[in-house]
């Protein structure tokens, strides 16, 4: 199985064809993005796309982490850089 | 005209205008009852673009009671009762064609006229003052000393710091007159007469119907949009963004197509939360429940215009006020033609929030016998013939 | 592109069928997933190469027919794309997060397949990172064929506890415990009707099997009243029916508190509307009820969608009946032994909305003026339901306090809080400024 990768804040994570940011992070044990707006940490939490808790930049563009694939060369990024 | 103050006083209508007439009479130890059809800044006040602010404004009337408006808000502010819902910022119009310079260029000369602090910015200043906005800015004037409220909130002070209960669910259905008279002796609900020395009805589109006032009053929706928290960019805002086409747009345009006319102009507010409140239409309908997505993306992409980085933001909510206009352009504040203590505050469209704290100041000292602060001459309902008065 | 005659809005059990159900009338249908694949939450399929986590045998078979017959049936998907509402001139709006645009589709019917969201408690702690939903573990688990790691405690209430629970043992990392609120051993009414239900009954005993078999403590009659950071660690503060504490120290905490519709911002199901189209709502969007009738309810409901209104099936209103009458006696075999309310004694500080930041004080402070605060008022001032999540995890607990702080008020309900306004989703301005107006269309 050929694994792929994405960088998430200048980290390199392998990710398995299928799988979303979440799922992939959850793998190599990394459970919050950073902090949102507000300076909460995010999360997955709902894993249905709803509580709007795990947001992410995907390439700039804001996405809930738990229902967005993960494509090889994708930048994540967190909400907020403060304290990143 | 009456001299002495009433000890009771029934305001009709808990937006703005209600609530500011009611806080402003308590303050004076009047016996205030405030009702409410429905509920506290249910309609225009809860969906207002919340400008407290004479930038877009033309010498008169208005510009003189906008100008009041805004430094009774400043001075509220100062006295702590506005505090923290009063955002202090300047408004910056600006124009992106040869068009909308020659506008504001005389647009701004009225204002400085008026003795408006304005500050005229080419390119240059502007792209160092303003860096999120986009290089099709040609110029900009910064209009000093304006603000920004948010109308539920200033509501929600306002009867907090008066102490004064709303009347929840109460509609008033007329004004019960003292036999042939015409001294108004209470005002009927459902829920039986309610009695007061005076009556201020500042019901919004609901004056109309009590009032007999539909040919006079029109509503008019607004559609609003507001954006997720971007505190970064939010921060990058020196204040406010007014297009400079709003100048050219200001009054409906006709639509066509048997549509209702609809106009629409941009002004980007950055709110104290970090969030952006982005606006809007003026269509002549009151379907307060509806936003669609021709306005919505029509109004979004002339914001991206002159701020690209709005495209990466994420839109959390459209909203829509349906506004109270008269068709003369001015609002109604003053007595009620044929009452001797019957009293109207309505009319104000897009400028209730501005307004409506100095309008609540008004209605107290109308009420109480004294001249008002400010000229209302021109807003006298009885400019009007043939107003009827259901009773 | 033409307009799909009937378009239908989420791709699990109750808009596979009702796609199905509507297709067979030889009409344009669609089908609108916000994700990459079908299934939904509860069919959420694993990624390539990855077992399918041990279900019970009814749902691979459920799944197993609704997913083949909807291939066989050649129904086109938009996937990737989230529905953000109907406009006031009644076009569906879709974001299509594959091209960045916002699509404005004009179908004669919409049937809204949104599915349920989990019911959550505020808790002290519940907006650490670490802390999820038990749901939300489960589709991970589903999509990676892997349990979260470490130990994991599960707390709230209901049978999806135990069943997740059952699925993490079976994966090879069973919880810490299961806090259960109710106690399903006591209610002895209840458990004996459920042997009118016995393909649940036999889904249930599977998994308690497993539990039992892995050893894994299921505290009933308890609750988990608090979550602390302990380093990198959570400690888990849990109370007994005896009103004894103890504390868990673990690595993840699964929350679930029961399900309930995902019908937030939805609007309003209509079968006549003015402009626009025909507005029907399926499975657990109408009515949390789970797989089983939901697939029913999209048949009802894709059978609706042809019809535009009128004659329902009498096999399916049977079919779902009969789950209502299931899921009420679940509830009352769950029901909480500790008559308390778990809203009563949260102290103020608890993050009741965590998208504005907003606590259970200060939802307190607004219920302790003499006037009572309409839903709408509260939102306004209180900020609750104003976020991002736009009231998903904090609008039916908000109206459930507001009832306990001023019981003599009107009650208000989620939707006062929430409103029904599009977009149900936070959307980029950019896809919006991309969408292609179609009101000059017909000139």
């Amino acid at each position: 199985m050929t694994e792929d990768t994405f960088r998430l804040m200048g980290r390199t994570i392998s990710f398995r064809a299928g799988e979303s940011i979440a799922a992939a992070l959850q793998a190599v044990g990394v459970l919050t993005y950073g902090p949102d707006a507000l300076g909460n940490e995010t999360r997955c939490f709902c894993g249905i796309g709803a509580c709007q808790c795990c947001l992410v930049r995907v390439d700039g563009v804001v996405r809930e982490a738990c229902i967005t694939l993960a494509r090889p060369g994708m930048s994540v990024e967190p909400m907020e850089r403060r304290n990143a | 005209m009456q001299t002495r103050t009433p000890s009771t006083v029934i305001v009709v209508g808990s937006g703005i205008v209600g609530a500011a007439t009611a806080y402003f009479l308590a303050k004076r130890g009047v016996a205030v009852q405030l009702l409410d059809a429905t509920a506290p800044a249910a309609e225009a006040t809860g969906a207002a673009d919340g400008a407290v602010s004479v930038a877009s404004k033309r010498p008169g009337p208005m510009m003189q009671a906008a100008l009041a408006g805004v430094e009774l808000y400043r001075n509220l502010a100062k006295a702590g009762l506005f505090a923290d819902v009063f955002k202090s910022r300047s408004t910056f119009i600006v124009a992106s064609s040869d068009e909308e310079c020659s506008v504001l260029t005389s647009h701004a000369d009225a204002l400085a006229g008026a003795g408006v602090r304005v500050e005229r910015l080419g390119a240059a200043m502007l792209r160092e003052r303003f860096p999120a906005l986009s290089s099709n800015a040609m110029m900009a004037v910064e209009v000093h000393d304006e603000g920004h409220a948010i109308g539920y909130q200033i509501v929600h002070r306002l009867l907090t710091a008066s102490g004064t209960i709303v009347a929840r669910r109460t509609p008033v259905e007329g004004l019960v007159r003292a036999s042939g008279g015409s001294r108004v002796v209470a005002v009927a609900t459902p829920q039986g007469n309610l009695q007061a020395d005076a009556v201020v009805i500042a019901a919004g589109n609901g004056s109309g119907k009590l009032l007999g006032l539909e040919q006079i009053l029109t509503p008019r929706k607004g559609q609003l949009l507001i954006t997720e928290r971007v505190p970064p960019l939010n921060a990058a805002m020196a204040g406010s963004i007014m297009s400079g086409r709003y100048l050219l747009s200001k009054g409906s345009q006709p639509a066509g197509n048997g549509k209702p006319a609809r106009g629409l102009g941009l002004v980007i507010d950055p709110l104290s939360t970090g969030q952006f409140l982005i606006g809007g239409t003026r269509e002549d309908h009151g379907d307060r429940q509806t936003n669609d997505i021709d306005a919505v993306s029509r109004i979004l992409a002339d914001a991206v215009a002159l701020v690209p980085e709005l495209a990466a933001v994420r839109l959390l909510r459209s909203f829509a006020g349906v506004r109270t206009a008269v068709t003369d352009g001015l609002p109604l504040v003053g007595r009620i033609p044929g009452l001797e203590n019957a009293y109207v505050a309505t009319g104000f469209e897009g400028d209730g929030i501005c307004l409506g704290p100095i309008t609540g100041k008004v209605m107290s000292e109308l009420v109480c016998g004294e001249s008002p602060c400010i000229d209302i001459a021109p807003f006298n309902p009885a400019r009007f013939d043939g107003l009827g008065v259901a009773a | 592109m033409r307009d799909p005659d009937i378009l239908v809005i989420g791709g699990g059990p109750a808009g596979m069928s009702a796609a199905l159900e509507a297709a067979r009338s030889g009409l344009a249908v669609e089908l609108v997933e916000q994700r990459e694949s079908l299934g939904g939450a509860i069919y959420r399929q694993p990624i390539e190469g990855v077992q399918v986590i041990p279900q019970s045998a009814g749902a691979r078979g459920r799944w197993a027919a609704l997913s083949q017959a909807f291939s066989k049936a050649a129904i086109p998907v938009r996937f990737g794309s989230v529905f953000l509402g109907v406009d006031g001139h009644g076009y569906v709006l879709v974001e299509n997060r594959q091209n960045g645009l916002v699509e404005c589709l004009s179908p004669r019917a919409v049937v809204l397949a949104t599915g349920a969201v989990e019911h959550v408690h505020p808790r002290p702690g519940w907006q650490f990172a670490g802390v999820s939903t038990a749901g939300g573990l489960q589709v991970m688990m589903k999509e990676t064929g892997t349990a979260p790691r470490g130990s994991v405690l599960l707390a709230g209430s209901g049978p999806l506890l135990i069943a997740v629970a059952a699925q993490m043992a079976r994966l090879g990392n069973p919880p810490l415990a299961i806090v259960e609120s109710g106690d399903p051993y006591r209610r002895i009414m209840p458990g004996l009707s459920m042997l009118g239900f016995p393909k649940l009954l036999a889904e249930a005993l599977g998994y308690l099997k497993d539990i039992h078999l892995h050893r894994i403590p299921w505290l009933r009659g308890s609750r988990l009243v608090r979550i602390e950071r302990q380093g990198e660690r959570f400690s888990a503060v849990v109370r007994a029916g005896d009103g004894s504490q103890s504390t868990f120290v673990c690595d993840r905490i699964g929350l679930h508190d029961g399900i309930r519709p995902n019908d937030y911002g939805l609007p309003q199901a209509s079968s006549e509307a003015a402009a626009g189209p025909v507005i029907l709502r399926a499975g657990d969007c109408r009515e949390a009820l789970g797989a089983i009738a939901a697939e029913a309810d999209g048949r009802r409901a894709g059978r609706l969608a042809i019809q535009g209104v009128a004659a329902s099936a009498a096999d399916d209103i049977g079919k779902i009946d009969r789950q209502r009458r299931a899921q009420a006696l679940l509830a009352r075999l769950f029901a909480p032994v500790d008559d308390r309310s778990a809203l009563d004694e949260l102290a103020d500080d608890t993050l009741l909305c965590r998208c504005e930041g907003k606590t259970v004080g200060d939802l307190r402070n607004l219920c302790q003026r003499v006037d009572s605060l309409t839903g709408r008022e509260v939102k306004h001032n209180g900020r609750f339901a104003m976020g991002a999540c736009q009231g998903r995890f904090c609008a039916a607990n908000t109206a459930a306090l507001m009832a306990r702080f001023k019981p003599e008020a009107p009650a208000s309900s989620a939707a006062d809080l929430t409103g029904r306004r599009w977009p149900v989703r936070p959307v980029s301005i950019g896809a919006l400024v991309r969408a292609a107006s179609r009101d000059n269309d017909t000139q």
